[in-house]
């Protein structure tokens, strides 16, 4: 599928004489940072960060070219490494064709970023937050694959609601999502069918290729009258399934919702979000004894708010508190395995257009989200203090 | 009572300053475009929207591109009174843009007279210049 994408991407920029190549239209530029987390008790995001750890960084290039008023082709390569995650290996980040009739109304085509929420497309993007994490409630950093992008293709456009009444943003699409195999989702499946093997004295067999499902969504904003003042809802139906071994697993569609408001005036901001997953997985095992199928029922409720001031043209800081439940299967969200709750306080510097550096304290409270048990053999402590330093490249 | 009078007449005199002093940059900043480009006015929001990648084309439907300058007092002054961004958060919106696959990022000029120079030249192209700069080729665009 990679290689479709990158064919048809090749094509358009190499299209005929129609389009006439003007190399002084084509668009390089990238970003790479380099991260380092410490944490008071756990390991967080599969690193060993109880000693400090370096293995935080992420560095991505993308092409692209406007061949036309109405048309632009692209291409992003991305890697990334946070702990076990991650590696040396170069993914498409996004690659589209993109064709704006006007401004009602435009195409994408290709594997571009899902638009959820204020972050989700650029939860990847370092360069353009002032956090070093987002709200892990809402966007998980070690999970990011599981909504940041699919290949297909979306519609998008803007229509203004008379002279008083603001504006109206809308994207909808449907397309093809392979999960990240060297991700979070997957490692926290292995883990779940690594028992499972063991419990079944089946052969321990980890997952081998992607695993996969479609999605289709949309997200509509409202950028209202009043300056600064976005509103907007998004939703995400989505399914998933895989296999590993003798074991299958399933992930039932299921549709992740999004609300969220910002407001910005001058050197200040303030927003929140709000998002519901209700979603059923199903493992299947083929045993001695037959088919066994045992399912996870979930229910992750997480919103989060935050804000920030520009204090100077250089200087960034900002808080946020991050709110996350897992209510699935009427399971007791007051034990401390069942939330995550995180209180952050952070700052970034602009060393100039091209370098900054952000410093940033987690205190975290509960286990559900961020932790592996590999990483924590000894169990988890309900409380952790996480410090986030990074610095990073952008041009 | 005195102190509430008088807070509010300072209150008063600061507000009409800001006022004073956004209107101030405004009329030291104009918007030009090439001439080839059909309209001659356009809304304080078109402006707004194309400078923030939001929009791809003025009221009238004609397709612009903007261009900008690096830096200095015209840029700064553009960027306060039209966009409502200092510079890092403008460019910062128009990183997410492109790392995101949504746009282009302008092309940038190191002087007025070099911006105005690609301005005349480029079909849709849309800038700004301090007051008083020889426009040439290119056509101010009055902004409402």
């Amino acid at each position: 599928m990679f290689r479709r994408v990158l064919i048809l991407v090749s094509l358009c920029a190499c299209a005929g004489p129609g389009l006439t190549q003007d190399l002084s239209t084509i668009q390089i530029h990238g970003f790479a940072t380099q991260g380092f987390l410490y944490s008071s008790a756990n390991n967080y995001l599969s690193a060993n960060t109880s000693a400090g750890s370096f293995a935080w960084n992420d560095g991505a290039v993308s092409v692209s070219d406007t061949l036309s008023d109405k048309l632009r082709v692209g291409i992003q390569l991305h890697m990334y490494q946070l702990g076990d995650l991650g590696g040396a290996n170069v993914q498409v980040d996004w690659a589209t064709g993109d064709y704006k009739l006007n401004e009602q109304l435009g195409f994408r085509a290709g594997k571009f970023k899902i638009p959820i929420g204020l972050y989700n497309d650029s939860q990847d993007v370092d360069a353009v937050h002032l956090w070093a994490l987002l709200p892990q409630s809402v966007y998980p950093t070690d999970n990011r694959s599981f909504t940041l992008s699919a290949m297909g293709g979306e519609f998008y456009g803007s229509e203004k609601l008379g002279q008083k009444a603001g504006t109206l943003i809308y994207r909808a699409y449907a397309g093809y999502r392979p999960l990240d195999r060297s991700g979070g989702y997957v490692k926290s499946l292995n883990l779940e069918l690594e028992g499972l093997d063991a419990s079944f004295g089946l052969p321990v067999t980890p997952i081998t290729a992607a695993p996969t499902g479609n999605v289709f969504g949309g997200d509509l904003r409202w950028q209202t009258p009043w300056k600064g003042l976005l509103i907007g809802s998004s939703a995400f139906a989505e399914d998933a399934q895989g296999s590993a071994g003798a074991v299958a697993f399933r992930v039932v569609r299921n549709t992740v919702t999004q609300q969220y408001a910002q407001f910005e005036r001058g050197r200040f901001f303030v927003a929140a979000e709000v998002r519901r997953m209700p979603a059923s997985l199903f493992l299947t095992a083929t045993t001695a004894g037959g088919l066994v199928v045992i399912p996870y029922p979930i229910d992750f409720r997480s919103w989060y708010a935050m804000t920030s001031y520009r204090v100077t043209e250089k200087l960034q800081v900002g808080t946020y508190y991050s709110h996350f439940v897992d209510a699935g299967g009427g399971e007791d969200t007051a034990l401390i395995s069942n939330y995550s709750r995180d209180w952050t306080v952070s700052a970034r510097y602009d060393f100039n257009s091209y370098f900054y550096g952000k410093l940033e304290e987690h205190f975290i409270h509960g286990t559900d989200l961020g932790y592996y048990p590999d990483s924590n053999p000894n169990g988890e402590k309900p409380r952790s203090n996480v410090l986030a330093a990074k610095i990073g490249f952008s041009f | 009572m005195k102190k509430r009078r008088l807070s509010i007449l300072i209150f008063g005199v600061v507000l009409s300053c800001a006022a004073v002093q956004t209107q101030s940059h405004a009329q030291n900043v104009v918007v030009i475009v090439n001439s080839g480009v059909r309209a001659t006015a356009a809304s304080s929001d078109d402006i707004r929207g194309i400078f923030t990648g939001d929009k791809s084309s003025l009221g009238d439907g004609s397709p612009v591109t903007p261009v900008t300058l690096k830096g200095g007092p015209t840029h700064e002054a553009f960027l306060k009174t039209y966009v409502g961004k200092g510079d890092a958060a403008f460019r910062t919106g128009w990183r997410n843009l492109v790392f995101t696959g949504q746009g282009s990022m302008p092309k940038t000029f190191d002087s007025e007279a070099a911006l105005v120079d690609y301005v005349a030249a480029t079909p849709g192209a849309i800038g700004y210049v301090s007051k008083g700069t020889d426009v040439g080729r290119a056509k101010t665009l009055a902004v409402r």
